[in-house]
Parts: structure tokens; C-alpha cells; sequence
């Protein structure tokens, strides 16, 4: 016999009612108004031993119809086992989602991670069913639940060994995404299986803010799968994280950094700067920066001479320093050879030579040789001593235009400079282009000068001066220039013109390279080019096209693919940050590798690359997340039940199975009618 | 002023009294020239006063008076038999006054004969306002200061209360030279206490409620109600005041045929034994 809901047997309390007005004195019913008591005195009510008797039979009769009452209220059920064996529980398919993410790393949180673990697997039963699988940026079934039949004992011990060998990743965290997968296949797993185990997710993770839950709003929780959130919370107290920024208008302007204070950092002080490796020692002259929780600045680092080399940017202050390094790949000066033909062999400074070496003079970034040849021989075209770029100031010949041409075809520059035999040279090099007379601007009409106008911008050469802050070319006067002009249909374009429509810089493709030719020169008897701001950018411009744009490095964070090249891959090997050397197949078109922060180096053809990694910037923002969000967001969320809270909830379901069977208060209420009908009949009989 | 009541005083009537012997300054129209004649003696001939009765009617309208088993209350009896007695003496044209009272004075009307003052006074017992408790002294302070003549005072009340204030305050009605008849008008039920079911007995004047057993009751009942009675009747008789009890079960014609019949049988007695002490008087 076992009862549903004890709590109504208090009603039996209700039993000393009856008895309490069956054993109070009855109070008189009659009131009787009389003019005056001064001649009564009270006296006691007397009860007769006959009504007493009679009320006997009634209040037995009251008291079992309540009694009746209160016990069918606690719904009363016939069973035959008290308890529930722990063996006889339903088997769960407990899935662990582990995270992997970089935050992890942070002190402490492994260890804590696999003591969850380890309890969920202690509290696991012999008909329950363990998987346990890892997620970052990515998903990994470690262990999968086994099939119908197959034997799950040991389960634990395996999910255990595996355990061990994991370690947190550097990747970024998609909780939202490894919810909503794991829940979707768990749900859809218990309906193709036709299984009675209960699905359950158990989720052990820091639960940082920078987790990505978006993949949630699109996602509709099934309801029969509940997850038990574990999060972990860390000892360390403060953690910032620092960034380069990258000025994509500027890429060569001063380095600047942004350091990120988590929400729940308990430092504001941070130091920032330049180191080149691991074991450099800490530079003491850091400037502080002071950062407010959950806030970040920008400051300028400006990279010191000492430090061309460094690759790295270290940031102290923190107690967590997974995310205190970022990887720059120091910038590597570049050798260009410029060859000049024809020309005065002394600088002078009418010449334009000599405002190209002022305007090369002073570039970090790239070493300019600059080589002076009178014949074709002394250009030396072919081999490792090629130059990228030819300056052409003197007149060609047809021979060495077909040199030049050949030089162009295989990938090199030829710029034809403003000279009275310009229009004859490029006549060698160009099929497409008709050349007038040599104009004095100021000859012409009653202006003296000519200014650009039709300006490509979308061009490399012009691209740095697009903004509308430099694109005004109208304060550079030209008082002289070569009048040349593309034949209808021709394939020379023109980059920049004059006013009245001559060109003023000529473009042609040729092979792989390019002629790029100036019909004005710089210098200030013929143009105000040179001693205006455009110049430098200009040539930087030139220079840039000519050695082919490749001075920016990728930056890329952990797990993002790496475009390699289009250029010959064979032999292409990537050493990465720990040392470890990776061969990358020959029809690879990209280079997935990238697990940890670092610099890694591209040995291709020959030639070393280097490109940095880091770590997703959301990763640094490790102040715990709210679990109400992920609630809001259709998550629903479990407390965690022992093993003996199971079984008393599986003993409560099944009683409540048996006694819905039963129905016994039916009749126990049937038979309290039945008793309060005939109490009724017995009190109302006259005594 | 002429009416069909003897009075204490001398005056004009055809009524004989006594003679008196003359003294020097006395009427001489009323010497007796006969007497005179025969006996050549001086004596004045005097002759009862006839006067109109001055009468007080006092109804207690308390709230025992609100007890009644009969079908009325003893205030509805009482007021009746107030308002029968006013229309008597109106008829035979003597001055009525009325006055209701509970524990203060309800309705106060002075005693007066002249048209329409009875319809004054069955308006005045026609409202009955619910009473409380029963004080006499208040009424009877009243009919003494503003009765200045003396005159019959009825008080028509249950006296149910304590008889050493009733004999005081009647008392001093008394000493005013007033003649007073107190008629006691009681239920039958409070006579005889004829209840058998227990009950919870509420006091109607105090509202005080006592759980009583009649039947255990009932004997220590009637012998207080008789020592009441008893010790009301010795306090009348003390102090010559003339009690008639009323129960309410009685016709009250009956009643007030007793009532009259006790008085013109108390009247003769008077007037015999006035008579008798004047013949003691004169053969002396």
C-alpha cells in the first residue's frame, strides 16, 4: 500500500472537529427575551446520558466518512516494491560538449573541466550511454554513442583515457553553433534509434562572453533534449588583450594598438610593447596604459629602431596571458634595382633624377639601387641582376626598344620620361600612339600652363590619392610636354591627361610588365610635379607596381585558411611557430593549418614568406556570460539530477502510473457518501 | 371651581362637615341662627369643599414594559389603561396629566383640563419610543415640582426593581401631600414563570444574558418574585399608598372595575370614618 500525496493525510487532522463539538458543552439553542433577571440566578445546562449514546453511533460514523475523505485526497495505490532498484533506472545518451576554445587555457579551467567530467561519468549507470565531443570553432566527436547492442560498459574508462589527451586549442569559441548541432543530433538520434533513453546534454565550458551564441536565434531547442550547463569560472582575476590595428588607408603610418579589458577584469594598468621573442626580456620603459573594465583604448605604439626585428607585441598586467602576445611579421626592406638610361651623368637639379632619388631616399621599407647604363648591355636585362624598373630619359633605337619590349614581356617596367625624342622612342615601343609637335603650354591659347584632368584613380598609380583630401591635382601647373595621344581603338590607356585631352601619363601592358609613360617631366622647368605632394606617393606608387605589391603579409587568426599563391607550388613547405615543418601538396590552393598564434614561414620556390597568426580577438573577452542569455535564447536549461534523485523521480512517476491504474479514492469517496447519508438519515430521525 | 370630588377643604356644598365655634373675624353669613336661637351660642356652620380632581397619569415605558406573552405588551395594557382612566376623568371634567417615562422623562404633559387636551394625551401614549431602563426618580421630581396642588398620582410600572428606592421615591410623593395609587401591571408568564426548555434568558432593560434552567429554576424564581411583591405591598401600605396589581392576561375592564370599586369602597371607608370621628368629636 502506498500513498501518492502523504501531505493530505494532515487532513486527518480534520478528525478532531467532530470530536471537539461532540465533546463541548451544547450551548442552549433557545433565546428567550424576558423582562428582568433579577430574580433568576443561573444554573448549569444538564445533559442527558441518553443523547450521548445516541451521538456515539453519529460521531463514529462522521469520523469515518472524514477519515475516508482525507485518505482519498492522499490517493491511495496497492503496490509492491517500495523502492526502485538504481539498476532498474531508464538509460540516459548523456552527450559531453567539452570546450577546447583558447579561453580555456586560462589557469585553471582545465582542471575544473575534468572534474565535471569525471562526475558526470561517476554518476553515469550501467544502462546509460556517454559521448563526448569537443568544440571550438569547430566540432570533433571524440567518442560517439555506442549502437543498439553494442556494449557500453567501459564507456567512462575510454571517455577518461581520451580526456587526458586533450588540451585546449588557440581557436575561437561557437558555443551557439555546437549547441544547436549536438541538441538537434541528439534529438533526431533518440527518433531514428526508436530509443527510451532520455537524451541529455551536459555542457562544460567557461561560458565567456565572447562565445558567439547568434547561431541560437535561428535555432528551435527541442524540448525533449535538456542541457546541464557546467560553467567554469576561473582564478584569474584580470585579463586584456591587445591588437594591431591595421590603417588600410595608411599601411605604413605609425603602428597603433588596441588593448581590450574584459567586463569582469579586476587590473586597469597594462604595458604594451615591442619584443622579438619569447625570452627578450621586458621592456621596463613601457609606457602604462590604463584600460576600465569591460572598455578598450587605441593607443599609438610606434615601433623602435631596437626593435625592427620584433614580430611580436606583448602586453603585461593581466593574470591571464594566453591572449597577451599578438604577431606581427616585421617588415623586411626590400631590394628594388632601378635602371637609368641616358640621362646627364651629373645630378643636377634641374634633372629628373635627381627628384627621384629625394623621393626614394628616405623609404624604410624598401633599399632603391639605382644604376646608371648608356647602352642595352649596361641595362643587363636578363638574369638575377635584372632591374624591376627601367627610367628611360634618352632617345631609343629600334634594337634596344625590341629589348626593352622582350624585358617588359617577362615581367618588367620600361617608363619613357618626358624628352624632345620621346614621341621617336615610344613610336619604337608603342604601335598605337601618334605624337604632334613638341608644345610649349604656354604657346597655346592664352593660358600658360596645362593642368591633369580625367584622372584614373581606380589605378595602383593613383589609388593612394583617391580620398577627396589629395585627389586635387589642379595647383600642378605643366608648361611643357610631349603631345601624344592613343590612336582610336588603341590599347595604351591613358591614366592621367591634360586639359585639352593630350595624354599626360600613358599606360600599355606588355607581356607580363608594363610601360608606363610621362609626357610632362617633373622637374620645375617643365611642371610643378615635383615640388608638389603627390610626387613621392606617386613614385612610391610606381615603384610599388613595378615590384609587384606583394609587401603586405596576410594576418589571419587561428583556424583560418591561408590563400597560398597561384604561382608554382611544388616543393611548398610551411614551418610553423612550434618548429614542426608541414608539406603542402601540390594542388593545395590554401594552407589550413594554422592551429596555434605565431609567425609562420612559407618556403616557396625558393622564396620564404611569412605570415602571422593570432588568436580570434573575441577569445579575449572572458567575463563569464550571463546563463539567463543563453536561457532567453531558447536553451532549456536543467539542474542536474544524482542518481538517487532519479530514482526517486522514477519511483514517483510510476506510482503515480499505478495509482492513475488504481483509482482507489473513487471508491473510498463512494463509500464517504455513502456513510454521510447515513449519518444524515440517523441524525435527522427525531430521538 | 366646582367638581364632583370631595376635598380636604371647607367651602360651599350641600355636604355638612362639622360645626366650629365662633371666634371674632369669622363669617358671619355662615353662623348658624338656629343653633343660635335655641341655645344663645355662637357657632359657625361648615360644609365640605367639593373640588375638581387634579390627576397624574405616570406610565413607565421601560423596557421590561416591552415584555408581554399575552399578545401585547405590558406597555401596550398599561397605556390603555392610562388612556381609559384619562378619558374617564376628562368625562367627568377633571384635569388629567400625563407623564411617560423610562430612565429619564419621555413625554411630560401637566395636568390641565380644557378641550383638546386628551387628544394630547392619547397622541402622547399613541408614541411609545423603546425605552431602557426603569428610574422613577426623575417623574416623580417632575410631578412634584410642577404639581403645586395636590392631587392623585397613578403610576402605572412593573416596579420591577429595587423596592428601597421605589418606597423613597414614592416617599416623597407621598409627603407632597399627594395621593398616589400605583398600579403594578405584570404578565402572566412573570408571575407564574411557566417556561420549561432551558434557555439562554436575555434581560430586555440590562441586555445581560444568563443561561437558565427553568425547571431547576423556577421555585427560587417564584418565592423572590413573591418577596418582591410582598415587600412592594409593605412598602405601600407604610406609607398609605393604595396598590393594585394588573396582570396583562386580565380583561381590563375587569381591571379598572376592580380599580373604581376598591376606591368608592376605600371612599366610604374615608368618609365613615370621618364621619365617626366627628361624632366622637361632637358627643365629646
Amino acid at each position: 500500500m502506498g500513498i501518492l500525496t502523504p501531505l493530505y493525510l494532515a487532513g486527518l487532522a480534520a478528525l478532531s472537529l467532530p470530536l471537539v463539538l461532540h465533546l463541548i458543552r451544547r450551548t442552549p439553542r433557545g433565546r428567550q427575551m424576558f423582562s428582568s433577571l433579577m430574580f433568576l440566578s443561573p444554573s448549569p445546562p444538564r445533559l442527558t446520558r441518553r443523547s450521548r449514546l445516541d451521538h456515539l453511533l453519529l460521531l463514529t460514523l462522521r469520523l469515518t466518512a472524514l477519515a475516508l475523505l482525507a485518505f482519498a485526497f492522499a490517493r491511495p495505490f496497492l503496490r509492491e516494491a517500495a523502492v526502485l532498484p538504481l539498476a532498474e533506472l531508464p538509460g540516459r545518451r548523456v552527450a559531453i560538449l567539452l570546450d577546447t576554445s583558447a579561453s580555456m587555457r586560462r589557469e585553471g579551467l582545465w582542471e575544473q573541466a575534468a572534474a565535471k567530467i569525471e562526475e558526470t561519468l561517476a554518476d553515469l549507470g550501467p544502462a546509460d550511454d556517454v559521448s563526448l565531443i569537443t568544440f571550438d570553432d569547430r566540432r570533433r566527436t571524440v567518442i560517439d554513442f555506442s549502437d543498439d547492442g553494442e556494449s557500453r560498459a567501459g564507456k567512462a574508462d575510454l571517455v577518461r583515457g581520451q580526456l587526458r589527451e586533450l588540451k585546449p586549442s588557440w581557436r575561437a569559441t561557437r558555443l551557439g553553433e555546437a549547441l544547436a548541432a549536438v541538441a538537434a543530433e541528439l534529438d533526431t538520434q533518440a527518433d531514428v534509434r526508436q530509443s527510451s533513453a532520455e537524451p541529455q546534454l551536459i555542457v562544460v565550458s567557461d561560458f565567456a562572453r565572447g562565445c558567439q551564441t547568434e547561431a541560437l536565434q535561428a535555432f528551435r531547442w527541442p524540448e525533449r533534449v535538456p542541457a546541464v550547463l557546467h560553467a567554469l569560472a576561473s582564478r584569474a582575476a584580470s585579463n586584456a588583450g591587445v591588437r594591431l590595428l591595421v590603417d588600410l588607408e595608411a599601411p605604413t603610418a605609425e603602428p597603433r594598438v588596441r588593448v581590450t579589458n574584459a567586463a569582469d577584469s579586476a587590473a586597469e594598468q597594462f604595458f604594451v610593447h615591442w619584443r622579438r621573442s619569447e625570452r627578450q626580456n621586458e621592456d621596463s620603459a613601457a609606457p602604462a596604459i590604463y584600460v576600465p573594465a569591460g572598455q578598450s583604448r587605441v593607443v599609438r605604439l610606434p615601433r623602435p629602431e631596437t626593435a625592427a626585428a620584433a614580430d611580436r607585441i606583448a602586453l603585461r598586467g593581466d593574470d591571464a596571458d594566453f591572449d597577451n602576445t599578438f604577431y606581427v611579421v616585421p617588415p623586411r626592406p626590400r631590394e628594388l634595382t632601378v635602371a637609368w638610361l641616358g640621362g646627364n651623368e651629373a645630378v643636377t637639379a634641374e634633372s629628373p633624377r635627381y627628384f627621384f632619388e629625394l623621393a626614394v631616399a628616405d623609404d624604410t621599407q624598401r633599399k632603391i639601387n639605382l644604376r646608371q647604363a648608356k647602352t642595352a648591355a649596361d641595362l643587363r636585362l636578363n638574369g638575377a641582376e635584372a632591374p624591376a624598373i627601367v627610367m628611360v630619359e634618352s632617345a631609343l633605337d629600334q634594337p634596344l626598344a625590341d629589348a626593352l619590349k622582350v624585358y617588359a614581356e617577362a615581367g618588367g617596367m620600361v617608363v619613357p620620361l618626358a624628352t624632345d625624342e620621346l614621341a621617336a622612342s615610344v613610336a619604337h615601343l608603342l604601335d598605337d600612339v601618334q605624337a604632334g609637335e613638341p608644345t610649349v603650354a604656354a604657346q597655346d591659347g592664352k593660358r600658360s600652363y596645362q593642368m591633369l584632368s580625367d584622372i584614373d584613380f581606380a589605378h595602383p598609380l593613383f589609388a593612394a590619392l583617391a580620398n577627396p583630401r589629395y585627389s586635387d591635382f589642379t595647383k600642378i601647373h605643366f608648361w611643357r610636354y610631349q603631345p601624344l595621344r592613343p590612336k582610336p581603338g588603341a590599347s595604351t590607356r591613358v591614366l592621367a591627361g591634360f586639359d585639352n585631352g593630350d595624354a599626360a601619363i600613358l599606360e600599355r601592358l606588355i607581356g607580363r610588365g608594363r610601360l608606363v609613360a610621362f609626357t610632362s617631366g617633373w622637374q620645375p622647368d617643365e611642371s610643378q610635379l615635383a615640388l608638389s605632394s603627390k610626387f613621392v606617393p606617386l613614385i612610391q606608387s610606381l615603384l610599388d607596381l613595378a615590384a609587384g605589391g606583394e609587401d603586405q603579409s596576410p594576418a589571419l587568426t587561428v583556424g583560418e585558411p591561408l590563400s597560398l599563391p597561384r604561382a608554382s607550388r611544388k616543393n611548398a613547405v610551411v614551418e610553423k611557430p612550434d618548429g614542426s615543418r608541414v608539406s603542402i601538396p601540390a594542388d593545395a590552393i590554401t594552407f589550413a593549418d594554422t592551429d596555434m598564434p605565431g609567425i609562420y614561414r612559407l618556403y616557396l620556390d625558393g622564396e620564404e614568406r611569412s605570415f602571422a597568426v593570432n588568436l580570434a580577438a573575441a577569445e579575449s573577452d572572458t567575463a563569464p556570460l550571463e546563463l539567463d542569455t543563453l536561457e532567453q535564447l531558447g536553451v532549456r536549461m536543467f539542474s542536474p539530477l544524482t542518481r538517487a534523485q532519479r530514482a526517486e523521480q522514477a519511483r514517483q512517476q510510476r506510482d503515480t502510473e499505478l495509482e492513475s491504474r488504481q483509482h482507489l479514492w473513487r471508491w473510498l469517496i463512494v463509500a464517504a457518501i455513502g456513510l454521510l447519508i447515513l449519518e444524515t438519515c440517523l441524525a435527522g430521525r427525531p430521538a | 371651581m366646582s367638581g364632583s370630588h370631595r376635598s380636604p377643604y371647607h367651602g360651599f356644598s350641600v355636604e355638612f362637615s362639622e360645626y366650629r365655634q365662633y371666634s371674632d373675624g369669622d363669617d358671619l353669613r355662615y353662623l348658624d341662627w338656629r343653633l343660635l336661637a335655641r341655645s344663645d351660642r355662637y357657632y359657625i356652620k361648615r360644609f365640605e369643599d367639593e373640588t375638581n380632581l387634579r390627576c397624574h397619569l405616570l406610565v413607565d415605558l421601560s423596557r421590561s414594559m416591552s415584555f408581554g406573552t399575552t399578545g401585547y405588551s405590558k406597555a401596550d395594557y398599561a397605556k390603555t389603561a392610562a388612556a381609559t382612566l384619562a378619558y374617564f376623568l376628562s368625562v367627568q371634567r377633571d384635569a388629567v396629566g400625563l407623564t411617560t417615562f423610562d430612565d429619564k422623562i419621555v413625554e411630560h404633559l401637566p395636568a390641565r383640563y380644557r378641550p383638546g387636551h386628551i387628544h394630547r394625551v392619547m397622541l402622547a401614549l399613541e408614541r411609545s419610543p423603546d425605552g431602557s431602563a426603569t428610574d422613577l426618580a426623575p417623574p416623580l421630581e417632575q410631578i412634584a415640582k410642577t404639581a403645586s396642588k395636590r392631587g392623585l398620582v397613578v403610576l402605572l410600572s412593573d416596579l420591577l426593581a429595587p423596592v428601597d428606592a421605589l418606597e423613597t421615591q414614592l416617599g416623597y410623593l407621598r409627603s407632597r401631600g399627594h395621593e398616589v395609587v400605583v398600579m403594578r401591571v405584570l404578565d402572566p408568564a412573570e408571575v407564574e414563570f411557566r417556561y420549561d426548555q432551558p434557555a439562554q434568558f436575555h434581560d430586555l432593560e440590562s441586555g445581560r444574558e444568563l443561561y437558565v434552567d427553568p425547571q431547576a429554576a423556577r421555585a427560587e424564581y417564584l418565592r423572590r418574585f413573591a418577596e418582591h411583591a410582598e415587600a412592594i405591598v409593605r412598602a405601600c401600605h407604610r406609607l398609605g399608598i393604595d396598590q393594585f396589581p394588573l396582570t396583562t392576561d386580565r380583561p381590563l375592564e375587569l381591571a379598572l372595575f376592580d380599580f373604581l370599586h376598591a376606591r368608592l369602597r376605600r371612599g366610604r371607608q374615608t368618609l365613615r370614618r370621618r364621619r365617626a370621628a366627628t361624632r366622637a368629636k361632637g358627643g365629646g
